[in-house]
């Protein structure tokens, strides 16, 4: 049987090290990767919240003393330049990993990358959690007690420009990974894999639209109010992480079967078309 | 639906105990029920807060009129897709309730953590709303009738109708009138006047003055069936977007030569295409 590693030739060792790996299930589907990401993500959130409770309201409600300067701006800043290194490092390990020949990959690695991938999705969902659920809530705690004289307060500094940049990062992360270990992924574009790791995306570049609303329009703190519709829509683009599931199932579901049914011929999956 | 022998024999080693594909597809199902989990609790939180948000946080704003109409409209968005998405494609008639149980605890989570703990607001004021038991309807009615049409008009109507009685007994107790400075108020009113929101001045604006009307009454059973009218179009409407968003399929990838792939290599039926086939 013609492995990955043999067929590939040139191909990355990241491929080569990975038809390696032993035929027990334990090897196919680890969940070490998706509790390590879990973990690291709900350690950053508790340590945001944890930080907000101690710098807000003594340092957090005048923006324009050197203590708002320093407790939070400086976090801001350091936000800013971890997210955009993050979001290159991320996206360009991925591509520079890539499998160069996917033509020829066999079932058995193809679904222990399925199995990368799906623990992928399981982080990012997660993060998307704290960006979409409990500190964009906990915002309109915040707002409805302390008057906003800036567009970063410390209830911004956090969910906007720490925990909407991270589940960004993750989403074209997994979306990158995808592309370039899937084959599937790389023939084609799946919509709903765009729009269900890139399209919540959107909801950053709608923070613009959002402060512009709030600085010149002087809203008061209704979050109903239609200024905030746009995070609904694109919120909504993460719904298509159910058109992934049908697409993962019926690739899954055939990988199964030739990794795992008994077969007299060794199986390879012809991706020519 | 005959199933192909190949998949015949799948399911037949799926049901092996111990077998290593059994194995494998528990494993599977675990990662999948978190991936599900989190997404919806993620963009079900953050539809209804900017939706319908302002009447859930606040007590005093849990009215008979505006609270009872808006909550189920906007909540049935994402519920009829979702439910749409787990039984059109996965025969789980338990959409909405997921829904309802995720929501409710990204609300409890942030009503303690944030407005309880963090803007120290008192919970009796920052409670959120029940919409289990609605969401345990609807999908009873589309396991039941198998049907999204007859889930349309009798699931949706009724969980409309469920939403204020389910509440009731949670929120009688904040609708007893009492005279604060010889004005009538409810108990939720005088708890919104004490802990005091300084971004929402228009609040102060709008509040009614005490009436009978006030309290309850008919006009509560007038706004849940107005907003079983609307559920039971946006039940229709939603569905059928949920429904169509899982089966998005695919588009021409560009950068597929990097991957090795020729230019007419395409996804193909035979491969597992998912989606629309």
């Amino acid at each position: 049987m013609t492995t990955t590693a043999q067929a590939l030739g040139d191909t990355s060792t990241y491929a080569k090290s990975e038809n390696q790996k032993g035929d027990e299930v334990s090897s196919f589907f680890s969940a070490r990767g998706a509790v390590i990401g879990v973990a690291s993500v709900l350690a950053l959130a508790v340590l945001a919240r944890w930080y907000q409770g101690w710098a807000s309201w003594d340092y957090g409600t005048e923006s324009t003393s050197p203590e708002f300067s320093f407790y939070w701006m400086n976090l801001f800043y350091a936000q800013l330049i971890l997210a955009a290194t993050a979001f290159v490092a991320g996206i360009a390990y991925m591509w520079f990993t890539r499998d160069k020949d996917l033509t020829k990959i066999t079932s058995k690695v193809e679904l222990r990358r399925y199995s990368t991938f799906i623990s992928m999705l399981v982080v990012y969902a997660f993060a998307f959690v704290f960006a979409g659920s409990f500190f964009a809530e906990q915002d309109a705690a915040w707002h409805q007690v302390v008057m906003r004289d800036t567009s970063f307060t410390p209830s911004h500094i956090v969910l906007f420009y720490g925990f909407f940049p991270l589940f960004i990062i993750l989403g074209f992360t997994t979306y990158t990974y995808a592309m370039t270990r899937l084959p599937l992924y790389a023939k084609g574009v799946s919509i709903p894999l765009v729009l269900g790791t890139l399209g919540p995306m959107m909801v950053l570049p709608n923070v613009g639209y959002n402060e512009w609303g709030h600085a010149f329009w002087f809203m008061e703190e209704y979050f109903t109010a239609p200024l905030h519709w746009g995070f609904v829509v694109f919120g909504w683009s993460i719904m298509g992480l159910g058109g992934i599931l049908v697409q993962l199932m019926s690739r899954i579901s055939i990988l199964m079967s030739d990794v795992f049914l008994p077969s007299p011929e060794p199986k390879t999956t012809a991706y020519t078309s | 639906m005959a199933l192909e022998p190949s998949q015949e024999r799948v399911l037949q080693e799926l049901l092996k105990p111990n077998s290593q594909m059994s194995r494998f597809s528990r494993k599977l199902d675990y990662f999948i029920i978190a991936i599900v989990m989190f997404a919806v609790m993620g963009a079900f939180h953050i539809h209804f807060m900017l939706t319908g948000g302002d009447w859930d946080f606040w007590v005093d704003w849990k009215d008979r009129q505006f609270w009872v109409t808006v909550t189920p409209i906007v909540l049935m968005i994402v519920i009829a897709a979702f439910q749409a998405i787990f039984y059109q494609h996965f025969r789980l008639p338990i959409g909405a309730t997921l829904c309802g149980i995720l929501l409710i605890l990204g609300e409890w989570l942030n009503r303690y953590f944030g407005f309880y703990l963090w803007s120290h607001f008192p919970m009796s004021l920052v409670w959120p709303a029940l919409v289990i038991p609605m969401c345990l309807w609807l999908d009873l009615v589309l396991h039941l009738s198998r049907s999204f049409i007859l889930t349309a008009i009798i699931g949706a109507l009724g969980f409309a109708l469920m939403f204020p009685a389910s509440n009731w007994a949670i929120l009688a107790a904040f609708r007893v009138p009492i005279e604060v400075q010889g004005t009538l108020l409810s108990m939720a009113d005088y708890i919104g006047f004490t802990f005091s929101r300084t971004a929402t001045p228009e609040y102060l604006r709008i509040i009614e003055r005490g009436t009978l009307r006030t309290f309850g009454g008919e006009s509560t059973i007038i706004a849940a069936f107005f907003s079983g009218f609307v559920c039971m179009i946006m039940y229709a409407i939603w569905w059928n977007i949920g429904n169509y968003i899982a089966q998005l399929g695919w588009t021409n990838n560009r950068l597929k030569s990097f991957m090795g792939f020729k230019k007419d290599d395409n996804v193909t039926v035979a491969e597992g295409l998912g989606g629309k086939l």
